[in-house]
């Protein structure tokens, strides 16, 4: 008993001491650390958001680095629509429950700056947005002022939200319609049942003043065209399901039909060569190319995953490049086994482990572009030079499932 | 590409048609989550006499099936032609039941089957269930028929709990409503 009482003393004139007496002159020196919360450089070109369904939150990161920048949670969703990014803050359009997940129901847009992530603010909406598995067209920014939320319950309209005066608008009903393309600052489309695009024009207060529709370009029983479209300034281009290419001007007095083309010619039709996917079209405005993803498949198989990812010149509807998906199953595997992605192993893993293919991508805006591609079911994403198709690299622990990419 | 290169991609491909991710992932050992995403589906047209006034569903149908396609918690299960989601059948429910303490979503989607057992065609409503996060188990996208959000009615992609007290989905069954007069109009 004493014995242990002398070292409790011993331990604690060791504490004291060591406490109150200065750093020996010879001991190696540490800088004071204070805990602090990290903030965000001006958002770069080849970052991307990348929403897991699971897990309920969107993920921030930089292409180029492969390093987490940030998150933005999005509860009560089935996939979280990404943030949109608008006069320096990100926006996500939410869904929460007075009690968890039961309760009454709100719908709100959060507000959060771009710098920081830190919450700002929250724009209440009428409790009908509409969710789905991938939400493509779902929530988009109208301008820079106006952003579009889709709602399917009970009836089909756009609310529209004013983020200068961070208040709902009005909700304007697109019947037999589905998804926001924007065109211009006070213009967005539709794509509708019938075959044609609808375009709803705005005031300046966001409030509906007319809407026109193109002619019917597709037939929606029989070769419908995918919710996944790319943008070039007030051109957009759609995809078919057995893979015709039409791009439509909505920025002229009526939508002006671009002339239909096809992805692919007779001998690769013949092998069963169509688009594929989720998030599966996207367009890269300076060059005015189509990606589209590709895969081997038949009437039904819309939505499974590509091998390949084709690159046309939309300027002379010809096919430039075609992209071999990388193997992202190979990659989350060397990530979640640690093995060296530039060793033997990792080399071995590519070669012997099959590929699940991709369902989606996003191509940056700028003149240097990467290309993201992502599984709806692996946690990897491979960030390709949209230029070459050549593998820049994976970014990896994205999460656990998700459909959707969206570069801010 | 080496021989071994063609048979494995060739072998990835049939995986990825069937759902034969979980064969690989057996496999492998490797621990996933997720898969595609909610439910939905296509639509056909009614039998005049898929209700005739009694409440009764004339003809029944056959569901003494071997194999998978006669199994409720796979994805070959013969109503499972446009599903996408987890069958509830692995959840804590069946083909037709949702699990206990979630609610069936009021709205849903209506698919056209064939049965094998039969050789009929049979409408099918995909309806999710909800109030319970994502079940996870049994994952299933197939979309023989299947639309974009455009027409509503026949996609599987649209989150159906939409219509219930809660939006959050758990799974998806899929309930015979008759027999249909015609297979799939587009397949």
């Amino acid at each position: 008993m004493r014995s242990f009482q002398v070292g409790i003393l011993v331990a604690l004139l060791g504490s004291v001491v060591s406490t109150a007496l200065p750093v020996s002159a010879t001991s190696p020196t540490v800088p004071l650390e204070y805990a602090s919360v990290a903030t965000l450089p001006p958002v770069g070109p080849h970052w991307v958001w990348i929403p897991d369904r699971l897990l309920q939150h969107s993920i921030l990161f930089d292409g180029d680095s492969g390093e987490v920048l940030g998150m933005i949670d999005s509860a009560a969703s089935l996939t979280p629509k990404p943030p949109v990014l608008a006069r320096g803050h990100f926006h996500s359009s939410d869904i929460a429950y007075s009690r968890g997940l039961r309760g009454d129901r709100i719908d709100f847009v959060s507000i959060y700056d771009a710098g920081t992530l830190a919450y700002v603010d929250e724009i209440m909406l009428p409790t009908r947005q509409g969710q789905s598995n991938a939400s493509l067209a779902y929530v988009e920014l109208i301008g820079d002022r106006f952003l579009g939320v889709f709602n399917q319950f009970p009836n089909v309209s756009v609310s529209i939200v004013d983020l200068e005066k961070r208040r709902f608008v009005e909700e304007i009903g697109i019947a037999g319609c589905a998804g926001i393309y924007p065109v211009d600052a006070l213009q967005f489309a539709t794509l509708c049942g019938d075959g044609t695009v609808a375009r709803v024009t705005l005031d300046a207060d966001g409030h509906k003043t007319a809407l026109t529709s193109s002619a019917p370009f597709f037939d929606a029983a029989q070769d419908p065209a995918f919710m996944s479209a790319g943008r070039n300034d007030t051109t957009w281009t759609f995809v078919t399901f057995a893979g015709d290419a039409r791009s439509v001007d909505l920025g002229t007095r009526i939508p002006t039909l671009g002339e239909s083309w096809s992805l692919t010619d007779e001998g690769e039709r013949d092998e069963g060569w169509r688009p594929g996917g989720l998030q599966l079209v996207d367009v890269h405005g300076p060059s005015d190319r189509l990606f589209v993803v590709m895969h081997q498949g038949k009437a039904g198989s819309h939505k499974q995953a590509g091998h390949e990812i084709w690159v046309f010149d939309l300027a002379k509807k010809e096919r430039v490049a075609r992209f071999g998906v990388p193997n992202l199953t190979a990659a989350f595997l060397i990530d979640q086994m640690g093995v060296d992605p530039d060793g033997f192993l990792a080399d071995l893993l590519f070669w012997f482990v099959p590929s699940d293919g991709a369902h989606s991508i996003a191509v940056s805006h700028d003149d240097e572009p990467v290309l993201f591609v992502r599984s709806a079911i692996m946690g990897a994403v491979a960030v390709l030079d949209a230029r070459t198709g050549a593998v820049n690299r994976f970014l990896t622990e994205t999460g656990l499932a998700g459909p959707t990419l969206r570069v801010p | 590409m080496s021989w071994l290169d063609t048979w494995f991609e060739g072998v990835s491909r049939q995986s990825a048609r069937r759902s034969g991710r979980r064969s690989f992932l057996g496999r492998t050992g490797a621990l996933l989550v997720g898969a595609s995403a909610v439910p939905l589906l296509p639509i056909a047209r009614a039998a005049a006499n898929s209700g005739n006034g009694t409440g009764a569903r004339v003809p029944t149908p056959d569901e003494k099936i071997e194999g998978p396609e006669g199994d409720p918690k796979q994805c070959d299960y013969w109503r499972h032609c446009a599903i996408d989601g987890s069958a509830c059948a692995c959840c804590g429910g069946g083909p037709s039941q949702c699990p206990p303490g979630t609610e069936v979503s009021p709205v849903t989607w209506v698919g056209t089957c064939r049965n094998p057992g039969d050789g009929k065609d049979y409408l099918i409503s995909y309806n999710d269930c909800c109030g319970r996060t994502f079940c996870g188990r049994c994952m299933c996208n197939r979309n023989e028929g299947e639309r974009p959000e455009y027409h509503w009615y026949r996609n599987n992609d649209i989150n159906w709990c939409a219509g219930a007290k809660s939006q959050v989905y758990n799974c998806s069954i899929a309930v015979v409503l008759g027999q249909a007069t015609e297979g799939q109009p587009e397949k």
